[in-house]
């Protein structure tokens, strides 16, 4: 079979980005983009303005003394690099489909890995474009549009905040359309499939991110939720299905997928209950229905109730029924900080591993209760369901804790080193007086010697002396110059791993990719197949779990990350 | 009376399926000749959506999974088969099964053109209280498309 789709979409997807980029680095669009990057632009004309002065005063300077007019590096606004990152990011991937599309169009193509292959970049390119313009157009566009209204006084709210019409929720909104009104072409099908991977990469990578303490107590929290709730979910709905005389194929799929994470539980259960065909279209549209509603209404009532990225982490974690969405309503709450999407992924990761535990359990039960049960083997269902991309989080965890991205000891690629400091950023002789004024303020010994050590090298020595100097720097009638050189030689002697913020950067687009692909699976055919008993347990089921855990996580859960 | 030699058999075992069948055995002509084409759909987008979202499992799980519903539809389809031809034999009518994936309507209207029957039985919509996948046949397409007459069998 030969899966490449002869067609000219990537050539055109491909000439579309490079021509972005070419529009951003010539200027031409400019005005474009300062009404889309408003705050950026802000920032652009403030830094302009500095530099100009600054010039000026440099020229004037220069004249007086009479030497040559000094030449000035100008230094880069926000707004600069914005289009500095749109103008690669068209140029690479532009150049990259180009190329590959002119390859498919004049390859013959011949069945194998190449062909495979090759048949996945259409649909990667498609999904692409739509994060781009998601991203760099609808996000900021929405966001101006709902302060605007909010200033005009149409409304008393910004409604893009609001109904958190992010890049993340408009991605997914985007691939539920495109699926769902001109469906996915054929050329590009293989591709959207790929979506998983890019999720799972997602995942992968931040597991360079945590700290252990960070990870012991997420993962000790997600370990309580879930198991309480999902093995309550996973027995209510048995219980349930039996009380309303449901087939025991039906309940055993219903309990797997209300009860686990979602769609991924139905798929790897139903053989094991042996659902028929429409019990798992039953199950699949329950949980769709629920999960993509859930991901709009939770981010909302998440924000009126003022919660945190660890209680918000933890109820989207727990509540939401398929785990796609616990990652879309994890982004669409905190779209530019990568807090919260930690804590709902080692909820998401925890669900998995109950994964395998679960299927046998419902095996077990259906063995119980059907004659015609096939009996499972334990090893192999454990092997079998095991996730191997949690190897992968806990790979990455593990090489990041020891230091291979940043050196050991960092937190999300922060790390110390005295050495590492600048000479630019050593203390000023007017800094370092400051601090020997303050000198005798010092309450002990180990404070006296932090300070004396800052003088002595004009930098903090160790993460330790780092510490006690910030709580000097609290002391009542401190002076303000000397807390502020306290400060300033803490950030000079703090770095940020490149690699763990490449790794970051990565993870954003990497998680709107993915949530595009699968918003490309989300139909309304399946969705139209919820109703029926299914439905009804499904609503007192998914009702319950995300009440339940928003009131344990509003009584127990409090932030410590 | 109406009559017909060749008709043309939408069946997928449902209540109203089974009327749709009735049908056709009372309008099909009783002389020698007489062939039901029993045409049976498994809707493309619902399995383009058996899989949902579906991101956390692996490679085998979900093929695994793809087998099972598979061989599923198989089974169901080898069962509704061989009831129609049991059926079409008792009576002394010729039989030619056709399996497809794909819209039902769209494929309703190939097959007739394609296997040049002179009508199409099916079955009325079903009930909202009756269980059962969702997926209805588009009679706006089929009466665009169809180059014979269609009948429905009635609901009761």
């Amino acid at each position: 079979m030969i899966y490449t789709k002869k067609s000219p979409a990537l050539v055109i997807i491909g000439i579309l980005m490079f021509l972005w980029g070419w529009l951003n680095a010539s200027g031409s669009i400019d005005g474009l983009q300062s009404a889309l990057q408003k705050s950026a632009y802000s920032d652009h004309t403030k830094v302009n303005e500095k530099f100009q002065a600054e010039l000026r005063f440099a020229n004037e300077q220069a004249q007086t003394e009479g030497k040559p007019a000094p030449e000035l590096k100008k230094p880069t606004s926000k707004f600069d690099k914005e289009k500095a990152f749109q103008t690669k990011f068209g140029y690479f991937f532009g150049s990259v489909f180009v190329l590959i599309g002119l390859f498919i169009l004049t390859w013959k193509a011949k069945a194998g890995n190449l062909d495979y292959y090759i048949s996945t970049v259409p649909g990667m390119a498609l999904i692409l474009l739509i994060a781009f313009v998601v991203r760099w157009g609808l996000d900021p566009m929405f966001a101006n549009w709902g302060k605007d209204v909010q200033a005009a006084g149409i409304l008393s709210w910004d409604f893009a905040k609001i109904f958190n019409l992010n890049y993340v929720v408009m991605g997914i909104l985007a691939g539920i359309v495109i699926v769902n009104v001109i469906g996915i072409p054929a050329w590009a099908a293989n591709g959207v499939r790929t979506a998983r991977v890019f999720l799972k990469t997602g995942v992968i990578l931040l597991g360079t991110l945590y700290s252990a303490a960070e990870l012991a107590q997420l993962g000790f929290l997600s370990v309580v939720m879930i198991g309480i709730f999902v093995l309550g979910s996973v027995w209510l709905v048995l219980l349930m299905g039996r009380r309303m005389k449901c087939p025991n194929t039906m309940t055993g799929v219903l309990s797997a997928g209300l009860g686990v994470c979602g769609v991924s539980a139905t798929v790897a259960a139903s053989p094991v209950v042996q659902a028929k065909a429409g019990e798992i279209a039953y199950t699949i549209g329950t949980i769709l229905l629920w999960g993509v509603g859930c991901m709009f209404i939770f981010p909302t009532v998440g924000h009126v109730l003022g919660m945190g990225p660890v209680q918000f982490g933890a109820w989207a974690g727990t509540g939401i029924l398929n785990s796609a969405q616990v990652a879309g309503a994890a982004l669409a709450f905190d779209p530019h900080g990568i807090e919260t999407l930690k804590v709902a992924e080692i909820f998401n990761i925890t669900r998995v591993l109950f994964l395998p535990i679960i299927v046998l359990w419902l095996a077990a039960w259906f063995v119980k209760h059907e004659e015609s049960a096939v009996k499972v083997n334990l090893a192999e269902v454990l092997v079998a369901k095991f996730p191997l991309f949690v190897l992968g989080f806990i790979a990455m965890f593990a090489l990041s804790s020891t230091g291979v991205f940043a050196p050991a000891g960092h937190y999300q690629g922060k790390y110390f080193s005295s050495a590492e400091v600048k000479e630019d950023k050593l203390l000023k002789p007017k800094e370092v007086r400051a601090l020997e004024a303050e000198l005798p303020k010092a309450r002990n010994a180990s404070e006296t010697k932090a300070m004396q050590d800052l003088i002595a090298n004009r930098k903090v020595m160790t993460r330790e002396e780092g510490e006690t100097l910030k709580s000097v720097a609290k002391i009542e009638g401190f002076d303000a110059v000397a807390a502020g050189a306290i400060a300033n030689a803490n950030k000079a002697a703090t770095h940020d791993s490149k690699i763990i913020k490449n790794f970051r950067d990565w993870l954003a687009w990497l998680f709107s990719i993915g949530l595009i692909g699968l918003g490309m699976q989300i139909t309304v055919a399946s969705i139209k197949q919820a109703g029926g008993k299914p439905l009804i347990i499904g609503s007192v089921v998914g009702t319950l779990k995300a009440v339940g855990s928003l009131v344990v996580v509003l009584m127990f859960v409090k932030e410590f990350v | 009376m109406l009559t017909a030699n060749t008709i043309l058999l939408a069946y997928h075992g449902t209540d109203g399926a089974k009327r749709a069948e009735a049908l056709a055995y009372d309008i099909i002509s009783s002389e020698e000749g007489g062939r039901i084409v029993h045409l049976l759909v498994v809707p493309e987008e619902l399995w383009a959506g058996m899989q949902g979202d579906d991101w956390l499992n692996n490679a085998s799980t979900r093929d695994t999974f793809g087998s099972y519903v598979e061989g599923m539809l198989e089974k169901d389809a080898a069962e509704q088969v061989a009831a129609v031809e049991a059926h079409c034999k008792q009576r002394g009518l010729a039989y030619t099964p056709i399996l497809r994936v794909g819209d039902l309507a769209d494929c309703l209207v190939a097959a007739a053109r394609d296997q040049k029957v002179d009508l199409v039985v099916i079955g009325p919509p079903r009930s909202k209280k009756e269980s059962g996948l969702r997926s209805r046949m588009e009679l706006d397409t089929l009466g665009r498309g169809l180059p014979v007459p269609y009948v429905v069998a009635s609901g009761e």
